[in-house]
């Protein structure tokens, strides 16, 4: 718990597209939880954090959401990708491979050195 | 793409807040349920489920209140409530907010009103095309008189063939006449232009048009070009006037044109008119003379050329005509010539006035804007309490900054607001004070570039403040409650940045109190400068009968002087005539004639040689002022005879030549001896041109020294002729009463009016107006700064005392334990005080530091007193610092009061 991350700006978008391309159409509850998990709860989404996120990325279209009968039997608003959004997804998830290929190019000759 | 759908949705989102509230109120709900449901699966007990799941939800609040900035355009949508807000703690706090609302107005309207004045007089683009082209040319030698010598005609012949880069020069004299026609006879100031003059000035008419090249030289009728200003005045805007004749000192000139309005140089002008009204003017002395110094010039900068190399140019040309004409330009007195931009030269006498008040203006903008600093700080720390409740309650920190910035704009605006009604006032008042320095003057407006300036001040003012005040910090909002509000205020110790707020309010007002006091004892310095007259109750009146162009105009020199002397006969007769009149009038002790006036300069001055004292080769030969007295002239001027005799009756044409010269003089040419029975004759190349006869003439009399140049200059040489044995050029009836000069007025106009009543009566003035009217501009200056000065000790005063109460208030507890272990009133008092005299010390020794320094700054604005002046610098020291000690005296009174019973209880 003591080393808990904080979510990056811009990322958290990324990590709700994902999610929601991966799992299909998911109320905010289970996109939280999925990310916790997939981070192996190294991040933590607090209600503050996750539905601003959701928000801007609805005012974007790059999702659309509804309200929907849940597994449970209880209403939930549920996420779901837009065209616009998978387009973005793939984009983003490009960008996001070129960045880290970039860093890691960066970061590589220095251990070399040693 | 995005962002515009995004934008879209947002704006959208203003409008639908209610039902998307709910909506994501159960969608959070529905989050927080499944949650609890989860963890009870896990196997928690459901209140420890419930617990957790509201843990991790991070505070359902504050994140109903992030979607909502998401939502919607926060800034919007919160800007209504943070104004209705705002305005109610306002309304809650309103000896506060009047308090800053008229520092501000008075820094604010101070400030707004002085910059008004110099954008109009200093900095706004002249109205001519490509007015930055323009220059002025000034020459001036080491001689009195010199500042200033114009330029002859072969002196122009030689700029326009050498100074290339002087595209084009044009010529202009002063002139002044006599209009008749509409009205009383009036005089006019006549600007005798040449062709060229509008083209190079780059000024058009409104109606008609302006000279050309076709009415320069002689033989052209006379045109007039009426400037704009005049026109409105004397004509009432009537468009008719171009086409129709005039009559100028008898001649008929023909009016061609309305100038566009612009500010007239070098000094008021009403008409411009072609040179032939002047047949001097194109005389072949005038044109051939090169020490005949009677033309301005200006200049238009040639196609690519600029000023430094004009500068170049007219240097390389004055070195050539230096070596040439040895006679006309005495090394050793250092002809000169400058290159000065026109609109610099327009500003000159101005700039040093207006800086001073704007610095003045300034310091006043930074006292108060310390002031209300201080004041908001102050209530920051009151409302520390509410705003930790604030930021509580979900209220981001971004949030809490932004009321504050609603709250100070609303004050800063409403400041700047009342500072612009100040402002407006101010201008008034301003503005006539310019008209005495610039012929911009009537170019003052409160316009949008002084508006924008005010905003960007109180805008700039609101920024600050809002800065300045403590909010609450992320993270630190629990110790903020925990602690409650009491120990959040500390003692003044350990508020540096209001201390050094008060020590400089007050070091600031000790600059500006020290700069009055000078140019104050400046003023009293200069009113006790002795006129070197007898008496103030005279009164004096200039009535011109004579008209220098009229007789014989466009004849040759000599029957023109011969004509010229004659009317100067006849004219004799009738200054006598209303002498005679104007001595019989009761309560008048004596009526003199002279040809000018105490106290102002004379029209004209020439070199003058004394019998048997040659001049050094390199020495200059003085330039007395000429003047002509009558035989009562000194009696009625109260002008002391120091030796020999006044002028007689008998002194006339045809008699023995005779001159009284005054003690400066007499000092100059005669040192240690006596100068009676010595003679001395006009000389030089310019008496050629005029009709003053060059013989030898015997000093009979030596006069006191009268301050014609102004109480701060020094008295200059004087030669009085008889009346009736000189040309007269103008004449002034001095007429001295046994009481109120001023009330005579009237009664001799009007005997004046009825023996002349074709003649302009001028300048109806007595000695003791003329005296003020010296002054009265630094008499404006002092009066300013002083108000200035006494502004920033109130507002400094109002300062030091808050702040003072404030430690008290935020201490009353500590001081309620002090006195109940034994520390008495007076103790109490003592450490109160010695607090704010600590702030006050310093305060003083760096507002003392700063005043040498600002003395130094406006020492040339001194008179009779030095910038580091002892007796000022006490003065103003021992005043701050009672007035300070007085501002700290009040919060001590009240610690001491401190019942320690009832505060100990309420701590």
């Amino acid at each position: 718990m003591a080393d808990k991350l904080d979510v990056k700006q811009g990322t958290l978008a990324l990590m709700i597209l994902r999610t929601v391309d991966v799992l299909g159409p998911l109320h905010g509850y289970g996109i939280a939880r999925r990310i916790e998990e997939t981070s192996k709860h190294r991040l933590q989404l607090n209600y503050g954090t996750l539905y601003p996120a959701l928000l801007k990325l609805e005012q974007e279209g790059a999702i659309k959401s509804e309200w929907r009968q849940s597994e449970n039997n209880r209403r939930a608003k549920y996420y779901a990708l837009t065209a616009m959004g998978r387009k973005q997804l793939e984009r983003e998830t490009r960008e996001w491979h070129e960045t880290a290929d970039l860093i890691a190019a960066f970061l590589a000759p220095k251990r070399e050195a040693k | 793409m995005k962002y515009v759908r995004s934008l879209l949705a947002r704006m959208t989102g203003l409008f639908t807040k209610d039902a998307t509230d709910d909506d994501l109120r159960a969608e959070m709900e529905a989050h927080l349920e499944m949650e609890i449901a989860e963890n009870v699966r896990r196997g928690m007990h459901p209140d420890e489920a419930r617990r957790q799941a509201i843990l991790a939800s991070g505070g359902i609040t504050q994140a109903t209140e992030a979607v909502r900035d998401q939502r919607g355009l926060p800034l919007i949508e919160s800007l209504g409530a943070d104004v209705k807000y705002a305005f109610r703690a306002l309304r809650h706090a309103r000896g506060f907010s009047a308090v800053v609302v008229l520092t501000l107005a008075l820094g604010i309207g101070a400030n707004t009103a002085i910059f008004s004045v110099i954008r109009g007089v200093l900095l706004k683009p002249l109205p001519h095309r490509e007015g930055d082209r323009l220059v002025y040319l000034r020459q001036s030698a080491e001689i009195p008189g010199g500042a200033n010598l114009a330029f002859s005609v072969p002196e122009v012949t030689d700029l326009r063939a050498g100074a290339r880069s002087l595209g084009s020069i044009a010529e202009y004299s002063d002139w002044s006449g006599i209009l008749r026609g509409r009205g009383d006879p009036l005089r006019v100031e006549i600007g005798l232009v040449t062709g060229n003059y509008f083209e190079v000035m780059g000024l058009s008419t409104v109606i008609g048009r302006t000279t050309g090249p076709s009415d320069d030289g002689s033989g052209v009728p006379p045109v007039m070009v009426l400037t704009h200003e005049f026109w409105l005045k004397h004509y009432a805007g009537d468009p008719t006037i171009v086409g129709k004749q005039v009559d100028l000192d008898g001649n008929s000139v023909t009016v061609i044109g309305v100038l566009q309005p612009a500010p007239s140089f070098p000094d008021r002008i009403d008409a411009f008119t072609n040179m032939v009204i002047s047949p001097h003017h194109l005389s072949a002395q005038m044109v051939q003379g090169r020490s005949h110094r009677m033309t301005e010039v200006v200049a238009r900068l040639a196609r690519g050329a600029t000023l430094d190399g004009a500068r170049a140019e007219v240097a390389g040309v004055y070195e050539r005509l230096q070596r040439e004409y040895k006679d006309a330009y005495n090394p050793s007195l250092h002809y000169r010539v400058e290159v000065i931009p026109f609109k610099q030269a327009l500003g000159e006498r101005a700039r040093m006035t207006l800086w001073l008040l704007m610095a003045a203006a300034a310091f006043v903008m930074i006292i108060s804007a310390a002031n209300v600093t201080n004041l908001t700080l102050m209530r920051g720390i009151r409302r520390q309490h509410e705003l930790v409740v604030r930021a509580a309650l979900g209220a981001g920190i971004g949030r809490l900054r932004r009321l504050l910035l609603v709250e100070n704009l609303m004050l800063a605006v409403a400041g700047a607001a009342v500072g612009v009604g100040v402002a407006l006032a101010g201008i008034r008042l301003l503005a006539s004070l310019a008209a005495r320095y610039s012929p911009r003057a009537n170019e003052i407006t409160l316009d949008s570039t002084v508006l924008g300036f005010t905003l960007a001040l109180s805008v700039g003012v609101a920024l600050l403040l809002s800065f300045a005040t403590w909010v609450p910090k992320n993270g630190a909002m629990g110790s903020a409650i925990g602690s409650g509000t009491r120990r959040l205020t500390a003692s003044i110790q350990k508020h540096r940045v209001q201390r050094i707020l008060v020590v400089a309010q007050i070091a600031v007002s000790v600059i500006l109190l020290a700069g009055a006091g000078l140019l104050t004892r400046t003023l009293v310095q200069l009113s006790e400068v002795r006129t070197g007259l007898g008496t103030e109750e005279v009164l004096t009146m200039q009535v011109p009968l004579l008209n220098l162009s009229t007789p014989g105009a466009g004849g040759d020199q000599a029957s023109w002087f011969r004509a010229v002397m004659q009317a100067d006969m006849q004219a004799k007769g009738v200054y006598e005539q209303m002498r005679g009149e104007l001595a019989a009038l009761p309560g008048v002790t004596a009526a003199g004639v002279g040809s000018s006036t105490p106290l102002r300069s004379s029209m004209a001055a020439f070199e003058l040689k004394a019998e048997g004292k040659a001049v050094a080769v390199g020495e200059a030969l003085p330039r007395p002022d000429f003047r002509t007295a009558d035989p009562h002239y000194f009696d009625a001027t109260g002008i002391p005879l120091l030796r020999g005799r006044s002028f007689v009756n008998t002194d006339v044409f045809g008699a023995a030549r005779v001159a009284i010269i005054n003690q400066t003089l007499a000092d100059q040419l005669f040192p240690g001896e006596d100068p009676i029975g010595k003679r001395v004759a006009w000389t030089g190349e310019v008496l050629k041109f005029s009709p003053i006869s060059p013989e030898w003439r015997t000093v009979v009399g030596v006069i006191g020294n009268t301050r014609d140049g102004g109480p701060e200059a020094k008295p200059r040489g004087v030669v009085f002729m008889p009346f009736a044995q000189e040309l007269s050029m103008s004449g002034v009836l001095i007429i001295r009463t046994d009481s109120n000069a001023a009330r005579l007025a009237p009664a001799a106009t009007k005997i004046v009016r009825r023996v002349v009543p074709n003649a302009p009566i001028e300048n109806v003035m007595t000695i003791a107006q003329i005296k003020d009217e010296r002054v009265a501009p630094r008499r404006l200056n002092a009066v300013l700064v002083s108000a200035f000065g006494v502004l920033a000790v109130i507002i400094a005063a109002v300062g030091i005392a808050g702040v003072l109460a404030f430690s008290v208030s935020a201490r009353t507890t500590e001081i309620g334990i002090r006195m109940s272990l034994g520390a008495d009133q007076g103790r109490v008092q003592r450490m109160i005080l010695g607090e704010g005299g600590l702030l006050l010390v310093v305060g003083l020794v760096l507002g003392v530091a700063g005043a040498f320094f600002a003395a130094r700054v406006i020492q040339g604005m001194l008179f009779g007193v030095a910038p580091h002046d002892p007796a000022t610098f006490t003065g103003v020291a021992i005043v701050m610092a009672a007035i300070g000690i007085g501002a700290c005296w009040i919060p001590a009174r009240r610690a001491s009061r401190i019942d320690p019973a009832i505060t100990m209880r309420a701590g």
